[in-house]
């Protein structure tokens, strides 16, 4: 059940993405938000890293460095989000983001 | 002596550690991911060393401080150079930190004493004796070594699902793995598995089968619609312009060819900017494709094995099965090859991924080593590691000292690390529980700072560790963090309240609180809700939705607590008819100056209502309060009812007396118009919250002792009744779940109302468990069958079903039977329940 729900946010994500990319987001506004809070009462926390630092110590993604790697770095792209779990309050990573990484 | 238990599976791309307890296998998963592979890579970064995937991403960037593959180079006198520490490493040394990573994997309350850890087939005893310093390095009191082709057969041959198996023969055991291809030959003989002969290339695995997809079926795709000539050549450059897209598209090749293990066609869909211009790339991938550009690699595997079982002057005949191990092994080109090339029957029962490590824990079952004294005489394994550390570090001189904010509002905090004493060649590592973050090992200084990553709205638990120059934990220095992420801050109130919601709980005909923002929530908060309307209001009429907005305790009934807001919205407001079970959408906000605002959208009708309340001024709904007073009238009523029937007497003068203040208040209550001016409004709700919450405190902690008490009683009964249903009994086990599940929350709450739904529920789940047991259903036929015409709303109609009834269970069709005998129940004359009050509720479902 688990995995069928992250693949059901990981969908909502990459459609999310693409109509933002084509600036009709404020029409699906009010739908996102609906979504993103069912998913929310069944223990999920997405996160979105993108333009967020990345560094070494950030196990919440999976990096793919373009260009030099550097110690000032910046998610440029992210293609899938961060999911946690949260279960008898205890929160749990589940879905490690897949990052495109450049230097600022 | 103890049994090992421990099976190590050090692979060249990935390792697992699994445990053999009670007869059965545990693979442990990595808390910082929780997968259950480690990369085995080790990545020396400026200030630390990453163990594991983390590592592994820096492969292709910083090839000079990564290594992977060193496993190949184990037993060799070859040592690698890291710039970043300036320092020589050894293979064994790499070894030791991904071993060293694993044990991580085991909670604390498992001691890894020893372990069992697998070699490929080709190692020779200075390959083997570096593994086995590797171990001890890890610091394993005893290191057992397994090949891997034998790990793999004997996790086949204890499998359950495989049954019983040839007890002599020979078996294959192929691994295909991420990078690397192996061949065995396996010969069993008198319950001994040995070895016979092995084949391997160490540069064939899943990834050369991404890169036949990038190649053969998306670079020609992508060149087909932009016409970029020298496209492939870009794409390949190591810092070309297309780098970004490279790394995307390898992504997807993956992506693409584990879709294509299940099904027949998939596709890849992006979007990129090339040379300024936007394209949005469409690609269709069929199976029957990927399995003609897979096919010459999967032949390369073939030859291997064919040599092998050439070599060995076997035929295909001659071997018993062969056992996939290695992720690729799911593709199933792989697998129909093998089938259709050799004609050997195929085993993959078990995981190709965690198959070694299970038959090394398997095999670690029957190794036993001599535990340590203080290992013998305390069983709890955490204590042992502390008392070992202990024993260790005793004289150390050691000071740690952090400071950081334990509440923020920001995104990521900082933490202030002060060490005085013997710190040098010790290292620190902090984790967040939830795996999001690891800093990996950081040389410890005398100051040092580190930014912690924080989730917002929630408490953020770090692990704070120090490890002596081995690597090896000393636990007696573990310090816990925790930093409350947006609940406090000196800038801010804090609620002093729960702020609710008075929502219908339908079933019960009563009304029930619903949090918001909870007690010690800062201030400001904002939250949309979701709603179903429980019922339907037509245009024009008088009939509303309510919504009613509480302050006070979220476990406490509705008319304890003091309205802060309340909104109706009647058939008079309204567009169009607004129908049961269509969405409402209900902004709240609670400004910094506790103003409260709300913003009320039905999707239906598609309006809009905008409410702004101050806290200052009491909101009194009086059709509201009319049915709050029948609800906790009702409420009394039963209660009193219950004290009888149980001689509690004391608790019988008590509530009786409340019914009586309350009943006082009837007559001018209804009284009452809607749009009354007056301040008796206000007297009267003040009146029933008062007695709500004397009535929410009846009989004290004695009561709600008893309660929880019966509750778990009628658990058990709940319980036993759901086992022996003949229908529908995962369904009914997850309802008992879900109720179970809010156990520790209702309970806690010490709230009898609370405590009573919880009953209510559990109550339904019962009466639903009986209705589907064949037993109960014949029982109650029988009886239905006994009854007179009166009984009935329509004995006619009664006695044709119950004629169907008789049939079914003649003929043993119990699902018909059942249907049939809920007909008749929905056919009999209920007495009317003298309870059952006009309930209107709120509207909010």
């Amino acid at each position: 059940m688990s995995n069928f729900h992250i693949q059901l946010i990981n969908q909502f994500f990459e459609i999310s993405h693409k109509i933002e990319e084509r600036k009709e987001v404020s029409l699906f506004e009010r739908n996102f938000a609906r979504i993103k809070t069912i998913f929310e009462e069944e223990g999920y926390i997405i996160q979105d890293p993108t333009n967020e630092n990345y560094n070494d110590a950030r196990t919440d993604c999976e990096a793919n460095f373009v260009g030099k790697v550097s110690t000032k770095m910046v998610i440029k792209k992210t293609i899938k989000p961060i999911i946690y779990k949260k279960l008898d309050n205890t929160l749990t990573l589940v879905q490690k983001a897949v990052v495109f990484v450049e230097s600022k | 002596m103890k049994p090992v238990n421990f099976g190590i599976d050090l692979g060249t791309t990935n390792s697992l550690i699994a445990k053999f307890e009670n007869g059965k296998v545990q693979v442990y998963k990595n808390p910082i991911g929780q997968k259950e592979t480690l990369a085995s890579v080790v990545a020396y970064r400026l200030e630390r060393i990453l163990i594991g995937d983390k590592a592994r991403e820096y492969l292709t960037k910083d090839a000079i401080n990564v290594f992977s593959g060193f496993k190949r180079k184990m037993g060799t006198d070859e040592k690698f150079y890291v710039v970043n520490i300036d320092e020589n490493v050894t293979p064994v040394e790499l070894s030791t930190l991904v071993l060293k990573e694993l044990k991580k994997f085991v909670p604390p309350t498992d001691y890894v004493a020893s372990a069992v850890i697998t070699i490929p087939a080709s190692f020779d005893s200075m390959q083997s004796n570096a593994t086995l310093n590797a171990g001890k390095e890890a610091g394993f009191k005893e290191v057992f070594l397994l090949q891997e082709p034998i790990a793999a057969c004997l996790a086949f041959f204890n499998d359950d699902t495989f049954g019983p198996h040839q007890s002599t023969g020979n078996w294959i055991v192929y691994d295909l793995g991420g990078g690397t291809f192996d061949v065995a030959l396996v010969n069993q003989m008198e319950d001994q598995l040995k070895i016979v002969d092995h084949e391997g290339n160490n540069f064939l695995g899943g990834m050369d089968f991404d890169f036949a997809i990038i190649d053969k079926i998306i670079i020609p795709a992508i060149i087909q619609q932009t016409g970029i000539e020298n496209f492939e050549e870009e794409l390949r450059d190591k810092h070309g312009k297309y780098e970004m897209l490279f790394y995307q598209i390898m992504y997807y090749a993956e992506e693409a060819k584990k879709e294509l293990s299940q099904a027949q066609i998939t596709a890849i869909d992006f979007s990129a900017i090339l040379d300024d211009k936007k394209y949005d790339f469409y690609i269709e991938i069929k199976k029957e494709d990927v399995d003609e550009i897979f096919l010459p690699l999967v032949n390369q595997t073939l030859q291997l094995l064919h040599r092998v079982l050439e070599n060995n002057k076997l035929k295909t005949d001659d071997i018993n099965a062969i056992i996939l191990v290695g992720g690729s092994t799911y593709l199933p080109i792989v697998r129909e090859q093998l089938s259709l090339q050799t004609g050997i029957t195929l085993n993959y029962t078990i995981d190709p991924t965690t198959s070694v490590a299970v038959g090394a824990a398997h095999y670690a079952a029957n190794k036993f080593y001599e535990p340590s004294i203080a290992e013998k005489e305390i069983t709890t394994h955490n204590i042992v590691n502390e008392l070992l550390a202990g024993l260790a570090v005793e004289q150390l001189n050691l000071n740690i000292d952090l400071n950081y904010s334990r509440s923020s509002r920001g995104t990521e905090e900082l933490l202030l690390i002060k060490v005085s004493g013997e710190y040098e060649h010790k290292t620190y590592r902090i984790t967040r529980l939830d795996g999001g973050f690891d800093t990996g090992f950081v040389d410890l200084k005398a100051k040092k700072t580190e930014f912690l990553p924080l989730i917002p709205g929630i408490n953020n638990l770090f692990d704070f560790n120090i490890y002596d120059n081995n690597n090896n934990e000393i636990s007696y220095l573990k310090k816990e963090i925790t930093i409350n992420q947006g609940t406090y801050n000196i800038d801010g109130q804090p609620l002093p309240h729960d702020i609710c919601i008075e929502v219908d709980d339908i079933e019960n005909k009563t009304t029930k609180m619903e949090a918001i923002f909870t007690r010690n929530s800062l201030l400001p908060q904002k939250r949309t809700l979701y709603r179903e309307l429980s019922k339907t209001i037509k245009k024009g009429s008088d009939d509303c939705i309510t919504i009613n907005i509480l302050e006070g305790d979220k476990n406490s009934r509705p008319s304890s607590n003091l309205t802060i807001g309340c909104i109706q919205i009647s058939g008079k407001d309204l567009q169009t008819d607004l129908l049961k079970g269509s969405d409402i959408e209900i902004q709240i906000h609670l400004t910094d100056s506790r103003v409260l605002k709300t913003q009320v959208f039905l999707v239906m009708t598609q309006q809009e209502f905008n409410n702004v309340f101050s806290i200052s001024e009491k909101q009194i709904n009086i059709s509201r309060l009319k049915e709050q007073y029948n609800i906790l009238e009702n409420e009394l009523i039963n209660t009193i009812k219950e004290f009888q029937y149980n001689d509690d007497d004391i608790w019988e003068i008590h509530a009786t007396s409340l019914l009586n203040e309350l009943e006082s208040l009837k007559t001018n209550l209804f009284k009452l118009k809607d749009k009354d001016k007056s301040d008796e409004k206000y007297v009267i709700a003040e009146k029933i919250t008062r007695i709500s919450k004397q009535y929410d405190k009846l009989g004290g902690n004695e009561r709600i002792t008893t309660m929880i008490e019966e509750y778990f009683n009628y658990k058990e009964i709940v319980m036993t009744a759901i086992e022996t249903v003949d229908f529908e009994k995962e369904d009914l086990r997850k309802s008992f779940l879900k109720i179970e599940q809010s156990e520790s929350g209702f309970i806690q709450s010490k709230n009898i109302s609370v405590i009573e739904n919880k009953m209510k529920q559990l109550n339904d789940l019962y009466w639903r468990a009986l209705g589907n047991n064949i037993s109960f259903l014949i029982s109650r036929f029988t009886e239905y069958k006994s009854y007179e015409q009166s009984y009935f709303k329509d004995y006619r109609a009664a006695n044709t079903i119950m004629k169907m009834a008789d049939t079914s269970l003649q003929n043993e069709k119990y699902p018909e039977f059942r249907r049939h005998v809920y007909s008749i129940s929905n056919l009999l004359n209920r007495a009317k329940e003298n309870n059952i009050i006009d309930f209107k509720g709120t509207g909010i479902g």
